[in-house]
């Protein structure tokens, strides 16, 4: 369980770099004339397909994880422990990924960023522009789940997370987890954003690159680490 | 737009075939080739006010919203998450059946209806293979849900409707992305021109466009009639109507062509001619037709596609039959589900057209013309290239060098000469037409003017016959040569010049020497093709010492020269039996039924139009040393088809025995299909990586040309060049 919370206050603080970024999404959803619990509503529809996203994209990482593991070739039998070789070598490969892209929210390792955030979102953004400007009911869910393929460092960091935990239901959990995170600050959108001045957001950003760092070297220590030292506190490929 | 739609896909620019589906976007007329390319035209083209683009998405968003939903909750079922609680089971069951109901709707709803299309028709696609997969496990799983039985097929119902729409938008997004270097060609018709009446300007289609109008183009647009610069100054960039990879300074009274790009100036311009006869509408009309046509690759594939389609449901439901024996029937369900879906043969009715728009559009790029798909195919598989010799390897511009006459003075004969020689269109021809005018001559008047084709021009001046022509002509009208002129005419024809013998009341009165220089870039061009492998030979209507020149200097050894148009066909039906596939290289008048009558006909630019209309390929002006690359083009846009169809068939026939064995999970099989036509896609669009032609070869000196006889310095225009023999 204490992963999962890590990982809710890890995408609760991450929130702070989606509102600068998909922030000016939720402010763009703006209000619904019909007034305050239908703007409510716009929201959280829109929230839900957010999170939809991020949850599916969990699952869908978590059984690659687990597809990888299970697979014979890479399985190298170890003598003791339930981590086999292929579920360590996910490990390391997961735990570098998360300290590279924790980096960037330090401003370090920017060509890196090119190679994350330059993938295929134009035509995201193209279907974006459409649906905001739609006053259909049900343009928020679209918008939200559109919204949530759009390439993000925070929400790769995480999926890479989820794919070592190598199986698909604790991959759907990770990213339920930091999609519930996200909630808060999203929801309120605009409003905290405008609250928040820029050096706090900055702070908000790299608290979230802290936490990002710390799950990449933990997620790293699964790998390196012999048996014995491993974290409890973190198991993985189980619920909770 | 509406017109170019007539047999294209809007988005892709593909034939749209016979699954075309009818959408208004922007209150224009669109046709799409299939559900992927509607969605993406509509997604990259649909306007914030249309509604029907922006329902289209919201759909698709519901759609994946209620899939991705129905995916983790069965995700949780599967993972035993309520087994503590078994009585919650059924009614997650109803809420899946809730949730799946609308998805089955939003997502399934274009391919029930091309199904419903295609069957009023009598016609079986691969949507209704979708269809009767999909609709049995959800007709199943409803039942199931009544039932209280353990297991509901909801997640692979939708999963699968999600994935072949996913798969149907890349796939479209990649084909735009192939019809890229054909957007230009085919905008001549639907293209608007911004005329300016009275200091007043207003947007007109451009085929609306008669001479004389005044036209405004700005920075980076196209111009889109033919004209000349009234005011204003730019580069503009041809290359796409002919070939010239510079760009060209324009200024107040320079020509411009329609289809060019103004790069970096606005310029007014005064239209020429009709918006619709410019070149560059010619080339569109072209172009288009050429991707209209099947080639005979795709035609195969089309008919297997159209009879596999009940062969596939027929096996869906052994497979069902099958295994129902040895498993429950909703076990049996979900494999012949998996076999339905990964039959599907999307990918193979994708495998040849894709491929050729994309060389179609390669080539046509840097100016060259192809007329039917089939010609890439058949030039790519070409064993003999037989070269036509003036105007095509030599510059086609031949000079008067010299004249010999018995006693009457240069002059007259000049004019005499070019009286009856400018009543034809002969490069020959010209070349004395303008060596009499350069003196300052009037020529004589003429009538009862013929050309015959392969031996000359006869008139009648004075009222007496004259004649100008070769040997053959003078012997068949019996008219002798005078001795003091068969020396001369002997010797310059041995030394390879071509002879034109002028004669009139009954004799030959004089012999007027002309002479070819090879195009600098010939001898590289015949180098480069011979490394590529095809047998190369020189089939010239000149007499033997004049071809042999030209031959020796470009480096052709198979030499046949004195050829009349009828010789010259019989040559390549000589050829055709002894290597295979023949491409006749020309441009003349000549050579129209020989260009025919290969297998290829390629017509090199400064082609008289009639060439053209006989060619299947066609050359921009200039534009021969780019045959190398065309023939690099056309094996790679073979061997592309060929891996596709292969990589199409196989991939289906592995797939489908894995599904047919039960190892395949539906849902996996409708990612497979996706990825195989992603695949095919990817693999096409690696012929748009193809690198341009280089102009390598034009930096070698021009052989030096004709050593001997008086030269009159006559330098003839560049223009259609005419063996004659």
């Amino acid at each position: 369980m204490t992963y999962y919370l890590v990982i809710f206050a890890a995408g609760f603080a991450g929130s702070f770099h989606c509102i600068g970024m998909c922030g000016g999404f939720a402010c763009a959803l703006g209000r619904d004339t019909s007034g305050a619990a239908a703007t409510v509503g716009r929201h959280l529809l829109y929230n839900a397909g957010r999170l939809t996203t991020y949850c599916f994209l969990g699952a869908v990482v978590g059984a690659l994880g687990a597809i990888l593991c299970t697979s014979r070739g890479l399985a190298v039998p170890v003598l003791n422990g339930p981590l086999d070789g292929a579920q360590r070598i996910l490990a390391i490969a997961a735990g570098l990924l998360m300290i590279a892209m924790a980096l960037q929210f330090f401003g370090l390792l920017q060509r890196f960023q090119g190679v994350t955030i330059g993938f295929g979102g134009s035509t995201l953004a193209l279907s974006l522009r459409n649906l905001l400007t739609s006053e259909n009911r049900a343009a928020p869910v679209a918008f939200g789940v559109f919204n949530g393929f759009l390439p993000c460092p925070l929400v790769y960091a995480f999926a890479v997370q989820a794919a070592s935990t190598a199986g698909a239901v604790p991959g759907f959990l990770v990213m339920l987890s930091f999609g519930l995170g996200t909630f808060p600050a999203m929801l309120m959108m605009g409003g905290v954003g405008r609250m928040l001045t820029p050096v706090w957001r900055q702070r908000g950003v790299w608290l979230a690159g802290s936490f990002i760092l710390l799950l990449g070297l933990i997620t790293l220590g699964r790998g390196v680490l012999p048996f014995g030292a491993h974290l409890h506190a973190f198991p993985h490929g189980s619920p909770g | 737009m509406t017109e170019r739609d007539a047999n294209l896909c809007s988005h892709c620019l593909l034939p749209v075939g016979l699954r075309a589906m009818q959408r208004t976007v922007n209150g224009e007329d669109c046709s799409f080739c299939c559900y992927g390319c509607c969605i993406a035209f509509q997604v990259k083209h649909g306007q914030n006010e249309e509604w029907d683009a922006a329902w289209l998405l919201i759909r698709l968003g519901v759609g994946a919203f209620l899939t991705m939903n129905i995916m983790l909750i069965s995700l949780l079922l599967y993972a035993g998450t309520f087994s503590a609680d078994p009585w919650l089971i059924p009614w997650v069951h109803l809420l899946l059946w809730i949730f799946a109901t609308p998805a089955l709707v939003i997502l399934g709803e274009p391919y029930l209806r091309e199904t419903w299309a295609q069957a009023t028709q009598g016609r079986v696609t691969s949507s209704a293979l979708v269809v009767l997969g999909v609709g049995a496990a959800y007709a199943y799983s409803v039942f199931a849900t009544i039932e209280q039985s353990d297991q509901v097929y909801f997640d692979t119902a939708t999963m699968v409707l999600m994935l072949f729409t996913i798969g149907s938008y890349i796939e479209a997004a990649g084909r735009a992305k192939a019809a890229r270097d054909l957007e230009p060609l085919l905008a001549a018709e639907s293209e608007s021109a911004t005329v300016v009446e009275g200091g007043t300007e207003t947007t007109r289609p451009v085929r609306d466009i008669a001479a004389g109008v005044l036209v405004r183009v700005r920075p980076g647009e196209r111009v889109p009639i033919d004209g000349v610069v009234i005011e204003g100054e730019s580069h503009t960039d041809e290359a796409v109507i002919t070939g010239e990879s510079r760009q060209i300074a324009k200024r107040a009274g320079s020509p411009v062509i329609a289809g060019s790009i103004s790069l970096d100036g606005a310029l007014l311009i005064k239209s020429s001619g009709a918006g619709s006869a410019t070149r560059w509408a010619k080339i569109c009309r072209s172009v288009r037709e050429a991707l209209s046509h099947r080639s005979a690759i795709q035609r195969v594939a089309d008919n297997v596609v159209g009879v596999s389609v009940p062969f596939v449901v027929l096996l869906g439901v052994l497979t069902v039959a099958y295994w129902s024996q040895s498993m429950a029937f909703d076990r049996a369900m979900l494999i012949g589900l998996a076999v339905l879906v990964v039959a599907c043969p999307c990918a193979v009715g994708l495998a040849a057209p894709l491929a050729t728009s994309l060389g179609i559009g390669r080539l046509a790029h840097c100016g060259c013309l192809v007329r039917d798909p089939h010609t890439l195919e058949v030039l790519a598989g070409t064993r003999v290239l037989a070269f036509d010799k003036t105007g095509t390897l030599t510059s086609g511009t031949p000079r008067v060098v010299g004249i010999e006459s018995e006693g009457v003075p240069t002059d007259e004969l000049l004019a005499r000469c070019a009286g009856l020689e400018r009543h034809s269109e002969h490069a020959l021809a010209r070349a004395i037409t303008l060596a009499a005018s350069t003196r300052g001559l009037e020529p004589v008047v003429t009538h009862d003017v013929r050309a015959l084709p392969g031996r000359g021009i006869t008139g009648k001046a004075d009222g007496q016959p004259i004649a100008a022509g070769n040997n053959v002509l003078m012997r068949e009208l019996g008219w002798q040569l005078a001795p003091s002129l068969s020396e001369p005419a002997r010797s310059l024809e041995a030394s390879g010049h071509t002879v034109i013998y002028l004669g009139w009341e009954g004799r030959v009165r004089a012999l007027l020497a002309l002479d070819d220089t090879p195009l600098a870039e010939a001898r590289w061009v015949i180098e480069e093709l011979k490394r590529l492998g095809p047998h190369v030979a020189l089939l010239s209507g000149d007499l033997a010492p004049a071809a042999q020149r030209a031959a020796t200097a470009v480096g052709i050894e198979d030499l046949q020269a004195g050829l009349s148009p009828e010789a010259k066909r019989a040559a390549l039906d000589r050829f055709r039996q002894e290597y295979g596939v023949v491409a006749m290289v020309g441009d003349g008048l000549n050579d129209a039924p020989v260009l025919a009558d290969a297998d290829v006909g390629i017509a090199v630019g400064s082609a008289t139009d009639l060439a053209r209309e006989t060619s299947s390929l066609v050359l921009p002006p200039g534009g021969l040393w780019m045959l190398p690359w065309i023939i690099t083009v056309a094996r790679k846009v073979r061997s592309t088809i060929l891996t596709n169809l292969a990589w199409a068939f196989g991939y289906n026939l592995i797939a489908l025995a894995l599904a047919v064995a039960g190892v395949l999970q539906p849902v996996l099989a409708a990612a497979i299909m996706a990825s195989s036509s992603l695949l095919l896609v990817v693999n096409s669009l690696r012929l748009s990586r193809l690198p341009n032609p280089i102009p390598g070869a034009i930096l070698e000196p021009p052989p030096s040309a004709e050593p001997d006889s008086v030269r009159l310095g006559v330098a003839v225009m560049a223009g259609p060049a005419i063996e004659r023999g």
